[in-house]
Order: structure tokens, then C-alpha cells, then sequence
């Protein structure tokens, strides 16, 4: 590849990646600080953003149950979630609290300090989990939720095996034999 | 037919600056590199920082608020979406850096974060997402390419009119040197996507920044 970076170079490209690094840079405007120094200062609220993808599945899972729930009898929505949890019907049931299990799990690992690498690529994972969160939202019935429910499970198992490692996870949770494996998952 | 602009470089009295005027001067235009994120944090104020120093946490939020508002301006093409966007990346960094062990460059974990950030709230937004430049629309001339020769608000503007993720992947090539493997990666799409949106969006570029006949004139008769 030719190289990026040549201002005297006549090559269009690096001329074009020379033009673009001259632009101006720029700050936000109003100063960010003021309100990320709100934020980062009270512990309290720290660990309340320590895993936002996790509170936005946990209400998620908790609209999607109660959404199940009300439909199939008279017992009052609150019971439902235990109902569900004590007798898995379906792939969905199954997924979700798969889903919730691994939640916890990865809430009691996420203090535990990582290599650079492994940290980006939880990072890059919760964003993901969060995406399909969004999508969840929207999802109009069971048959748009569950592979989104495939999809969720497989990314926190991959989260859980960084941040975990592979060999805890699969002690304390053997794996269900219908969920979809933990391969490397990307969305779209 | 009116006199050309140019004829006017000629003159000795004291005159306006013109269209001419502004093409030769960017023709010399010195090479500034951008807001980069290649800055390292000095050990003591990472230290302080995982204690959950505040004056250091400031310290590190200063040094790179510029390169990731730059960059994430430049990919969503919004000021406000850039600014929510740096907010909820320096949270997420700031609050996990007692993680941080320090073995990869800090500002590539940050850079990564802010990239995930823009492309996560690009995907949230489909029809952006989804308008891609189908063909090349403009073929590179004799001449220097168009881009050596705009000043930054002609190359801003530019920029500003192509679709956000052909935007974001030139950006992110060009100059955040991200290779297209790690493009394809991030963004979820092929190699060979990456590629061509590199290649499509050069060419939409020289369209919107092709100088008009007049500026060719005067460029010809300022290189005599």
C-alpha cells in the first residue's frame, strides 16, 4: 500500500490522508468535564455504570417475561418470572435465563484486572450486547426475539470466557444443549 | 465574457484577496498534523488515576478530548452526536482505568472505545448506516488532485456531503491508519467493503472539490 502520509508526495491517496490529518481539530463545546467529574465522583453511581449493558438487559428480560407472562393465565405478572425460571418451556425461556445467569456471573468478574487486549475486546463485546438490547426493544414477537436472544447469549459467553476465563464458565455453567455455541460473534 | 479573476494577481494596487489569491496560498499550504491520539500518559497520572484521583482523571481527559471529539465529529458528521458520544466514551474509560494494566498503548483503548462508540450509534441510525456510495463518480485527472489544492472549509464541506459510514471508513483509514482488515472487523462488513468505500469516497470527494474552469485558469497561469 502506498504510504499515507507524504505532503510532497504527488500520489493522490497520500496527498488526500495529508489533507485530511490538516484539518482543524476541535473540543466540545460546552466543556465535558464539568459533567463526566459529576459522574465519576461518587462511588455510589460509579457502580451503578460499572455494567450498563447488563441494567439494560436486566430490564429488558424483565419487560420480556412480564410480556409473556400476562397472556398465559391468572396468576399475577410478578409470579411469573419464577414460574419460568423453576420450568423452561421453550428456547426462549431457556436463552433468557442462560441470559441472566451469565450476567450475574460477569458482574462478580468485572473488577478483575485484564490484559489491554482482553479489555478492548470486552469493550467491544458490551457494545455489541447493548446493540442487541436496542434491537430486543423493538423486536415485535418471539419470532424477532429469539435469535436476538441467540445472539445475546452467545456475546456474554464470549464476554464471560474474557473475562472469566473458558474453564470457570464451563464448570459452573454447563452449557445448554440448545444454545448456540460461544464462537466469535459479530452483529449484521 | 468577463475579464478572468486571475488577471487580477497581476496588479500591484491594493486589491481584495480573490479566488486566485486563495488558490496559490493553498497550493503552499505548510503540513499540520491533526489531533492525534498517539499521546502517552505519563505512569504517575495513570497511578493516580486507578486510586480514583480526580485531578488526574482531568489530567487524562484533557489530553485527549480533542483527538476524540475530532474523531468522532468526523464520523458521525454532528456536533452534539460527537459530544454525547466522547461523554459516554470517557465515562466508560475513566471508570474501568483501575483495570488498565498498561502492557497496550493507553490511547489505542481509547481510541477503540471511541470508535465503537460512533460506529455503535451509526448502526443505531440504519438508513445512514445503509447509504453507501454505489460507483465511482469521478475519475482523477492530469492534474493535482483536488484535495492538495481546497483550504479546509472547502474539504470540510466536502467531507460533510458523504454518507456517514463511507465518511467514517475513509476517516478511520486515511487518518487513524487503521488497516482494512481491522475496518472490516469493526464496522462488520468485508475487506473489500472497506476498500471501496476508501476508493468511492476519494472519488465523490475530487466531484465535490473539482475546481470549476475559472480556478483552472488560474492555476495554469499561477504556475508561469
Amino acid at each position: 500500500m502506498p504510504g499515507r502520509d507524504g505532503a510532497l508526495n504527488p500520489n493522490p491517496e497520500a496527498a488526500l490522508s495529508a489533507a485530511l490529518r490538516a484539518l482543524p481539530d476541535a473540543a466540545p463545546q460546552p466543556d465535558l468535564w464539568p459533567a463526566l467529574a459529576r459522574e465519576l465522583a461518587p462511588p455510589r453511581r460509579r457502580l451503578r455504570r460499572a455494567l450498563p449493558a447488563a441494567l439494560a438487559a436486566g430490564v429488558a428480560l424483565a419487560l420480556a417475561l412480564a410480556y409473556r407472562a400476562v397472556p398465559r393465565g391468572d396468576a399475577p405478572a410478578a409470579a411469573a418470572p419464577a414460574a419460568i425460571a423453576a420450568a423452561p418451556s421453550s428456547e426462549l425461556d431457556r436463552l433468557q435465563l442462560r441470559s441472566q445467569a451469565l450476567e450475574h456471573r460477569i458482574a462478580g468478574l468485572a473488577q478483575t484486572p485484564q490484559e489491554g487486549r482482553d479489555l478492548m475486546a470486552a469493550v467491544e463485546i458490551e457494545d455489541l450486547i447493548g446493540l442487541v438490547d436496542v434491537q430486543l426493544d423493538a423486536a415485535r414477537g418471539d419470532d424477532d426475539a429469539l435469535p436476538l436472544w441467540r445472539q445475546r447469549v452467545a456475546l456474554l459467553e464470549d464476554l464471560a470466557t474474557i473475562r472469566g476465563g473458558a474453564y470457570a464458565l464451563a464448570v459452573a455453567e454447563p452449557r445448554d444443549a440448545g444454545l448456540v455455541p460461544a464462537a466469535p460473534h459479530r452483529m449484521n | 465574457m468577463s475579464a478572468p479573476r486571475c488577471g487580477h494577481v497581476r496588479t500591484s494596487a491594493p486589491r481584495r484577496e480573490n479566488a486566485c489569491d486563495e488558490i496559490a496560498r493553498t497550493r503552499i499550504r505548510p503540513f499540520v498534523s491533526a489531533a492525534s491520539f498517539r499521546i502517552e500518559v505519563p505512569e504517575t497520572t495513570l497511578a493516580r488515576a486507578r486510586r480514583g484521583d480526580l485531578g488526574a482523571l482531568e489530567q487524562i481527559y484533557r489530553l485527549f478530548e480533542r483527538p476524540a471529539y475530532t474523531l468522532a465529529l468526523r464520523m458521525l458528521g454532528d456536533a452534539e452526536a460527537a459530544r454525547e458520544t466522547v461523554h459516554d466514551a470517557m465515562l466508560r474509560l475513566l471508570e474501568r482505568i483501575g483495570q488498565f494494566r498498561g502492557d497496550a498503548p493507553f490511547w489505542g483503548w481509547l481510541r477503540q472505545i471511541v470508535v465503537n462508540e460512533a460506529l455503535m450509534r451509526l448502526r443505531r441510525e440504519r438508513s445512514v448506516v445503509f447509504e453507501a456510495l454505489p460507483d465511482d463518480d469521478g475519475a482523477p485527472g492530469a492534474g493535482p488532485p483536488p484535495w492538495a489544492l481546497a483550504d479546509a472549509k472547502q474539504l470540510e464541506r466536502a467531507l460533510e456531503r458523504l454518507p456517514a459510514l463511507t465518511r467514517s471508513v475513509l476517516w478511520l483509514f486515511h487518518v487513524e491508519e487503521y488497516t482494512h482488515e481491522e475496518i472490516a472487523a469493526m464496522t462488520g462488513k468485508s475487506v473489500s467493503f472497506s476498500k471501496s468505500q476508501v476508493a468511492r469516497g476519494a472519488s465523490r470527494l475530487r466531484a465535490l472539490l473539482e475546481p470549476n474552469e475559472e480556478d483552472a485558469r488560474c492555476l495554469a497561469a499561477t504556475a508561469h
